[in-house]
C-alpha cells in the first residue's frame, strides 16, 4: 500500500496555513525529509494580526481556566509520545535521549500550568512607602511577544522558548528553523489543547529573512530570541527595535522566575488611605 | 476675593560655595580634564553664570570608564554588608548638608526652594537609605540561585531632578555590586559634583563612583564606550531612541525612562474640590517639567464648565517667582532652550484654535519665566494634546464614558503615568486595569517613594526604578 505523507504546515489562528509566498524550505533527517513553509513577511504580518485577537482572548479567561488548558497539553504530547520519539529519533536523537526529553518537556509544561494563577504573586507587592498610602505593583503580560528558538533538538527546550511569556497572558509567535518539524508537530496538539485561536502562534522559516520585519512590526511589543544572534543581526534588530522602543531579550532565562521576567510590565497604583 | 500680599521670605545662599571652574570626578578624586572645551551653568532665575563646567571629551570618558572597570575589581571584593554601610553614610552625610543642597539645586536648576528642601532632598537620602538596606539582601530579593551585577554602567541624567535623578539611578547601581560613570545634565551639574565630594569624604573605594560632566556630545561617548556593560537613561523619548539604536551590535544591558503625556481623568462623580489640587499638582510641581506630569486632563462633560471655573480661581493664586522665596509654588523655567520649546508649542497651540488662560502675575525681569497655562477647547489632533510640553501648560479633552475616557487616555504612544478622580472605589479598578501606564495615581498625583517601583509602558521606555523591582534593572538573574 502507498504510505501518505503529512504535509507540515504553519500553525497561525488556530489553522494550519502554508505560507502565502509558496515558499518552501527542505529539511533533511535520517530517514525522511520534510518540506516545511517559509515563513514570508506577509505571513509574519499576519500571525501578528492573529495574536493581537489572541491576546485579548488568552487574557479573558481566568487565571485557573488557563492552568488547566496548559496542563491539558501535557496530557496530549503524553498521549502522543511516540509520534514524538519517532521524530527525535529522525533528527539523530538516541531512543533514551528522546523519551528523556519527553519526560523533561511534560515536567516543564506542568511548571508553567501551575505558574499561571501564582505568578502575579511571585512578582508583585505591596510597597511600605512613607504617608497614608496603599501602593500597590500590580504585574501585567506585555503584550505581543514573537520568540525566536534555539537550535537545539528539543521539544523542552521549544516549550521553554514560548511558555514563559504565554503562561503569564502574553500571545507568542513562535519562530523555528531547522528543528521545525517539531513545533509544527506540536501544533497539533496545542490545537487540541483548547488553546484560544491566535494565543500561540507556531511558524517555521529563516529568522533572517523576516528579522527586518519582527523588530520593526510596531504590534509587536516584545522580542526575545532564545538562539544567539550574530552580531550584524543584533544591530538590525536594535537599530529597528529603538522606532518604537521595542523590548529586545538576547538569550533570555529559559527555566525559573527568572524566564518570565522579560514579559512583564509592572504597574503601580497609587490611593490615599482615609476617613 | 481678598487678595493676600506675602513678604519675602528668602532662603540664604550663603550656605553654598561654587567654584569658578570644574574637573570630572575620577578614580575618587576630581582631576583637570583632557577636554579644553567648557560650558557655562548659569542660574535660570537670575541669568548669572555660575560656574564653568568641563564638556568631558572621548579620552575623558574612556579615563572614567577605565577607572570604574578598577573600581568593579574593588566593589566586587567588598562584602554586601561593607556596600550597604557606605550607602549608609552617604544618606546620612546627604541628610546632614540636605539645605546646602537644596539651596544649590535651587540656584542651579530654577525650581523653587519649598520643593528642593521638603521634596527632593527628603527622597535622595531615602533613596540611599532605601537601597543600601538591599544590598546585603539581593539573594533573598528575588529568590534566585544567581544574581550578578552588570560591572560598569553608564548613566545619563536630566536636568528636571538632577540630584535625585542620581539618587535613582546610583544608589541601586551601587547596591548591586555595579560602578558607575554618571553623566550629570549640562545646564544642572552642580548638585552631582557636590555628591562627588561625599563620595570621597566618606571613603567610598576609588572608582565606584566616577562622574563626567559635558553635554550631549559627553554623553555620545558614554553610550558608544565598549567598557559599558549596562546603559540606564532617563530623559526624552527622542533620545532614548538614539541611545538603543546605539546599542547596536553590543549585547548590553539597557535601561530607558523617557516621556510621558500623561491623562488624569476627573469623572463626575470625583470629589472636585481635591481633584482641583491633585490637577494642579499634577501639572504645575516643578514647572511642569516632569516627565509623569498629568498633561492632559481629561474631564467627564457635564462637569467640564464647573471644573474649569475651580480650576482657573485655583491657578490664580499660584506663586511665580523667585526660587529662593519660600512663598514660592513655581520657580524658573530651566534654560531659555526649554522656554523657547513650550513658547513655541503654546502658540501652535493658539494657532490651531485652543482656547488659552494665563494667571495674571508679575514676572521678574531677568531670567526664565512662564505663566501657569491652561487650554481648553482643544481637539485630540492638536500637538498640544499630543506631545511632550514640558512646562507648566495643561491642555484639557472631555469624555463622556469610562470606555471613552480609557481611549482618550491610551491614544499615546506613551504609557507612563496617568491619574484617576472617581469616589467609587470599583470605577478606580476598572479604569487602572485598562490604563497602559507604569504608575497610576488614583485620587492622588505625583508621589513618589524609593519603596514604590516607577517606569513606563511602550515608548516611555522599559525596566523600572525604585522598589524590589528597581533592583533587577541592575541584576542579571538567573533563578
Amino acid at each position: 500500500m502507498t504510505e501518505i505523507k503529512k504535509t507540515y504546515k504553519n500553525y497561525v489562528d488556530g489553522k494550519y496555513v502554508r505560507s502565502e509566498s509558496g515558499k518552501t524550505y527542505t529539511v533533511e533527517l535520517k530517514s525522511e525529509s520534510y518540506e516545511l513553509p517559509l515563513t514570508s513577511k506577509k505571513d509574519l504580518r499576519d500571525a501578528v494580526t492573529s495574536s493581537k485577537s489572541g491576546f485579548d482572548s488568552w487574557n479573558k479567561l481566568s487565571q485557573y481556566n488557563r492552568t488547566q488548558i496548559i496542563y491539558r497539553l501535557s496530557e496530549m504530547i503524553e498521549g502522543n509520545r511516540d509520534s514524538y520519539v519517532e521524530i527525535l529519533l529522525d533528527y539523530g536523537l538516541t531512543k533514551a535521549a528522546a523519551n528523556k526529553d519527553i519526560d523533561n518537556a511534560i515536567n516543564t509544561i506542568v511548571w508553567y500550568a501551575g505558574l499561571a494563577d501564582k505568578w502575579e504573586q511571585l512578582t508583585g507587592n505591596l510597597n511600605p512607602v512613607v504617608g497614608e498610602y496603599f501602593n500597590i505593583s500590580h504585574q501585567e503580560p506585555i503584550g505581543v511577544v514573537f520568540s525566536l528558538n534555539s537550535t537545539e533538538i528539543s521539544i523542552d527546550k521549544l516549550l521553554s522558548s514560548f511558555l514563559p511569556a504565554l503562561s503569564i497572558g502574553c500571545s507568542v509567535i513562535n519562530l523555528s528553523e531547522k528543528n521545525a518539524v517539531l513545533s509544527l508537530k506540536l501544533a497539533e496538539d496545542i490545537n487540541n489543547s483548547d488553546l484560544p485561536s491566535g494565543a500561540l502562534n507556531l511558524l517555521s522559516g529563516d529568522f533572517s529573512k523576516i528579522l527586518d520585519d519582527v523588530s520593526r512590526h510596531v504590534e509587536i511589543n516584545a522580542l526575545a530570541s532564545y538562539k544567539k544572534l550574530n552580531k550584524e543581526n543584533l544591530k538590525i534588530i536594535n537599530e529597528n527595535a529603538s522606532t518604537s522602543v521595542k523590548r529586545i531579550f538576547h538569550l533570555p532565562s529559559e527555566e525559573g522566575l527568572s524566564s518570565i521576567l522579560p514579559f512583564i510590565e509592572t504597574k503601580t497604583v497609587w490611593h490615599p488611605k482615609g476617613r | 476675593m481678598v487678595k493676600w500680599e506675602y513678604s519675602e521670605s528668602i532662603e540664604s545662599d550663603s550656605i553654598v560655595s561654587i567654584q569658578d571652574k570644574y574637573g570630572h570626578f575620577i578614580d575618587g578624586k576630581f582631576s583637570t580634564p583632557n577636554s579644553k572645551n567648557y560650558l557655562k551653568t548659569v542660574s535660570p532665575s537670575t541669568e548669572e553664570v555660575l560656574a564653568s563646567i568641563s564638556i568631558g571629551n572621548e579620552k575623558d570618558v574612556d579615563k572614567a570608564v577605565n577607572a570604574a572597570k578598577e573600581g568593579f575589581k574593588r566593589w566586587s571584593k567588598t562584602t554586601p554588608s561593607e556596600r550597604a554601610k557606605y550607602l549608609y553614610k552617604l544618606a546620612r552625610l546627604i541628610q546632614e548638608r540636605s539645605r546646602e543642597f537644596a539651596v544649590l539645586e535651587s540656584i542651579d536648576g530654577g525650581k523653587p526652594i519649598k520643593e528642593s528642601r521638603d521634596f527632593d532632598l527628603p527622597q535622595v537620602a531615602s533613596n540611599f537609605f532605601y537601597f543600601a538596606g538591599w544590598a546585603d539582601k539581593l539573594d533573598i530579593s528575588w529568590g534566585a540561585k544567581e544574581m550578578k551585577p552588570y560591572g560598569v554602567v553608564g548613566q545619563i541624567i536630566p536636568w528636571n531632578f538632577p540630584l535625585l535623578m542620581l539618587a535613582w539611578k546610583v544608589a541601586p547601581a551601587l547596591a548591586t555590586g555595579n560602578t558607575v560613570v554618571l553623566k550629570p545634565a549640562e545646564t544642572t551639574p552642580l548638585t552631582a559634583l557636590l555628591f562627588a565630594e561625599l563620595c570621597e569624604e566618606v571613603g567610598l573605594p576609588k572608582g565606584v563612583f566616577n562622574l563626567v560632566t559635558g553635554d550631549g556630545t559627553t554623553g555620545a561617548e558614554l553610550v558608544n564606550h565598549e567598557g559599558i556593560s549596562k546603559i540606564a537613561f532617563t530623559g526624552s523619548t527622542s533620545v532614548g531612541k538614539y541611545i538603543q539604536n546605539a546599542v547596536g551590535e553590543r549585547d548590553i544591558g539597557l535601561t530607558l525612562e523617557l516621556g510621558g503625556k500623561a491623562a488624569n481623568i476627573v469623572y463626575n462623580d470625583a470629589a472636585l474640590d481635591q481633584a482641583v489640587e491633585g490637577v494642579v499638582n499634577g501639572i504645575f510641581f516643578n514647572q511642569g517639567h516632569v516627565c509623569c506630569a498629568g498633561s492632559r486632563l481629561l474631564l467627564q462633560e457635564d462637569i467640564h464648565d464647573e471644573f474649569i471655573n475651580k480650576l482657573e480661581k485655583r491657578m490664580q493664586t499660584l506663586r511665580v517667582g523667585n526660587p529662593l522665596d519660600k512663598n514660592t509654588d513655581i520657580g524658573a523655567i530651566n534654560s531659555k532652550e526649554q522656554l523657547d520649546k513650550i513658547t513655541s508649542l503654546v502658540n501652535e497651540g493658539v494657532n490651531d484654535g485652543g482656547e488659552l488662560f494665563q494667571i495674571e502675575c508679575e514676572l521678574p525681569s531677568t531670567g526664565y519665566w512662564y505663566r501657569p497655562s491652561l487650554f481648553t477647547n482643544v481637539q485630540p489632533s492638536y500637538n498640544i494634546a499630543r506631545e511632550e510640553i514640558f512646562g507648566p501648560v495643561l491642555t484639557t479633552l472631555t469624555f463622556r464614558t469610562p470606555e471613552e475616557a480609557v481611549e482618550i487616555a491610551n491614544n499615546t504612544e506613551y504609557g507612563l503615568s496617568a491619574g484617576i478622580w472617581t469616589e467609587k472605589g470599583s470605577k478606580i479598578l476598572w479604569t487602572a486595569d485598562r490604563l497602559d501606564a507604569g504608575v497610576i495615581w488614583a485620587n492622588t498625583f505625583n508621589k513618589f517613594d524609593p519603596s514604590s517601583p516607577f517606569g513606563g509602558y511602550k515608548e516611555s521606555g522599559f525596566g523600572r526604578e525604585g522598589g524590589r523591582h528597581g533592583l533587577l534593572s541592575y541584576l542579571k538573574v538567573r533563578s
